[in-house]
């Protein structure tokens, strides 16, 4: 469904990921995990066709360069970290515009009966129905985040990339999204790539992980199998016996 | 309130300072003969005999093509500012910021220094010239951006924007010090002014208004999408460059027509989106017709208050719109604050 070869990266003459491959299928969920600078959001940025990028990036099938950016936004979408919003739209217009890779031809034209529809079944998917015309510059952060994620619904993509989604979210809310998410990829053709810091959710969401280091492959392993040698030595610390302290607590 | 009766509200105010801007001057025309008059020349029916008979000339020849270029004007303004501020995603964007005022202005001062006239272009010689200038300004300012930023990223927009201002408004300023003889007139320009307005300039204002008043409702949905950064939009489906390059390119000369005939008017360009947007939310299907009604309403009345409040001097319009402006602004913004 996503398939990523001998894709390199970087900004301006500072290269960040190295030839890089791996391919994600239908149904998979994948977790980019690794330290920070490591090249996790600008290998997402590239895949979402954000940042200039040597190598293929096919998108269900297509070359990802080679189709317009309405075209993909119809089959890949990005979800980022919470950005500060300036302008008062309300929670069902902001999850609507969602729709707008699919709005079709004419030059004055709105959205249609099923534009709308799929907007408000995003919303109750998300539990953000209740809010729906409240303004978006009203809500917590936690609210905003399960907004833009209905917006992400909305675009109807077949894959989604996310970038640290659970940032300033709360415990609940980080659990329920990768509930939401894990439910989204379950019935139909899709997948999901992201890119997440808390190891426990990372394993809990993903059911493959890719370990980068220094913007190169590590280690790309089902999530059952995944190694926690190899993430101590990508972290330089003894992540095994942070866990079972953190774990002690507890008991 | 519903938006279409909000949008009526706004619509008939528009009307009621039209009608009171025609009427108000040395003489003044009440508001029923000034709309008898306009609806007989509309429809091409014969003058009532109640009329004074010189109304309907001064109507016509001096009270109408003037209102009419402050509603064009503060309309244009308005709805480029609120282009610029989705566009650049920042509240505090105007297209002024783009470098078109500066280059305008260097344009007039030009002329005006230079002393020169063409046969040919006539009273259009002054416009021609500052709205090329401000066009290049323009030009100079997204094509040197675009080579100092791949992306174009509003930020570099914005700084070379200020910067480019900035280098043309000192140009300008030295040629009103090197001749002071012309210093008053680039001064006044710099300021804005209704006065002496034709409805030669009307027939090319109005026209350049209305289209680029369309071109922005055809793309009102891409800027919806823009509003929330430029990674999204993009990852949404919009081509941002391509994008910005079209609406900053109808943003230059739908402001550089309006201020190439009229001189530099701040502050309608900042406030209007935001008065609008308190009322109408942020949807641009409803903030850009809103916007440009507003703007022109806001621009009449204003230019009764420059024409009015001194008379026989005029006071000069830009410095009426921030005196009504930013008193009205700071209710209008923080009244809606303290509400929520």
């Amino acid at each position: 469904m996503l398939e990523i070869e001998n894709l390199s990266c970087g900004y301006d003459d500072h290269p960040v990921v190295h030839n890089i491959s791996f391919s994600v299928n239908a149904g998979q969920r994948l977790c980019i995990m690794g330290p920070n600078g490591c090249g996790k959001t600008t290998l997402l940025r590239a895949v979402a066709g954000l940042l200039p990028y040597a190598g293929t990036v096919r998108v269900c099938g297509k070359d990802l360069k080679s189709i317009s950016r309405r075209e993909a936004a119809r089959s890949i979408a990005l979800m980022s970290q919470i950005t500060s919003v300036y302008f008062s739209y309300t929670v069902y217009e902001t999850v609507l515009l969602g729709r707008y890779a699919h709005t079709k031809g004419g030059a004055f034209s709105g959205t249609t009966e099923e534009d709308r529809r799929i907007a408000l079944d995003c919303m109750a998917r998300t539990g953000t129905l209740e809010l729906k015309d409240r303004m978006i510059t009203e809500l917590s952060g936690g609210q905003l985040q399960r907004v833009f994620l209905a917006r992400t619904f909305a675009q109807s993509p077949q894959i989604i990339l996310l970038d640290e989604p659970t940032n300033h979210l709360d415990l609940k809310y980080q659990v329920e999204l990768v509930e939401d998410l894990k439910a989204w990829t379950a019935n139909e053709n899709r997948c999901a790539v992201g890119v997440l810091h808390d190891v426990n959710l990372a394993l809990d969401f993903a059911d493959t992980i890719l370990l980068l280091q220094d913007g190169r492959v590590q280690a790309f392993s089902p999530a059952e199998s995944f190694d926690l040698a190899g993430l101590s030595e990508v972290y330089q610390m003894d992540v095994g016996g942070y866990m079972r302290r953190s774990l002690k607590r507890w008991e | 309130m519903k938006t279409a009766a909000k949008m009526s509200v706004l619509a008939a105010a528009a009307l009621g300072a039209l009608i009171l801007g025609i009427g108000v001057g040395s003489v003044f025309i009440p508001p029923a003969d000034v709309s008898t008059i306009l609806i007989c020349k509309l429809f091409g029916l014969a003058m009532p005999e109640a009329i004074d008979p010189v109304y309907p000339a001064l109507v016509f020849n001096m009270r109408l093509p003037r209102v009419l270029m402050a509603f064009l004007t503060g309309a244009g303004l308005s709805v480029s500012g609120t282009v610029m501020q989705s566009v650049l995603r920042n509240p505090l964007a105007s297209p002024f910021g783009l470098g078109i005022s500066a280059g305008a202005g260097l344009g007039a001062a030009l002329v005006i220094v230079a002393g020169i006239s063409s046969g040919l272009l006539g009273a259009f010689l002054m416009p021609t010239v500052s709205l090329c200038f401000g066009l290049a300004t323009v030009i100079l300012v997204v094509g040197f951006a675009t080579r100092l930023d791949k992306n174009l990223s509003n930020t570099t927009i914005v700084l070379t924007g200020m910067v480019v201002s900035l280098f043309l408004n000192a140009i300008m300023s030295m040629l009103a010090t090197l001749s002071p003889v012309n210093a008053q007139r680039i001064n006044l320009w710099t300021l804005g002014s209704f006065a002496m307005k034709e409805w030669d300039q009307v027939a090319v204002l109005a026209p350049v208004t209305l289209i680029c008043v369309l071109f922005f409702l055809r793309y009102a949905r891409e800027m919806d999408v823009m509003t929330f950064g430029e990674e999204q939009a993009q990852a949404m489906g919009v081509s941002m460059k391509r994008m910005k390059w079209l609406l900053i390119s109808a943003v230059a000369v739908l402001t550089g027509a309006a201020t190439s005939f009229v001189g530099i008017i701040g502050f309608v360009d900042l406030i209007a989106p935001h008065v609008v947007r308190r009322f109408f939310g942020a949807s641009h299907r409803r903030v850009i017709p809103a916007a440009a009604l507003f703007g022109g309403t806001f621009m009449v009345l204003c230019d009764l208050a420059a024409r009015t409040l001194t008379a026989p001097r005029e006071i000069p319009i830009g410095s009426i719109t921030a005196l009504i402006g930013a008193p009205f602004f700071i209710y209008i913004y923080f009244s809606g604050r303290r509400r929520r």
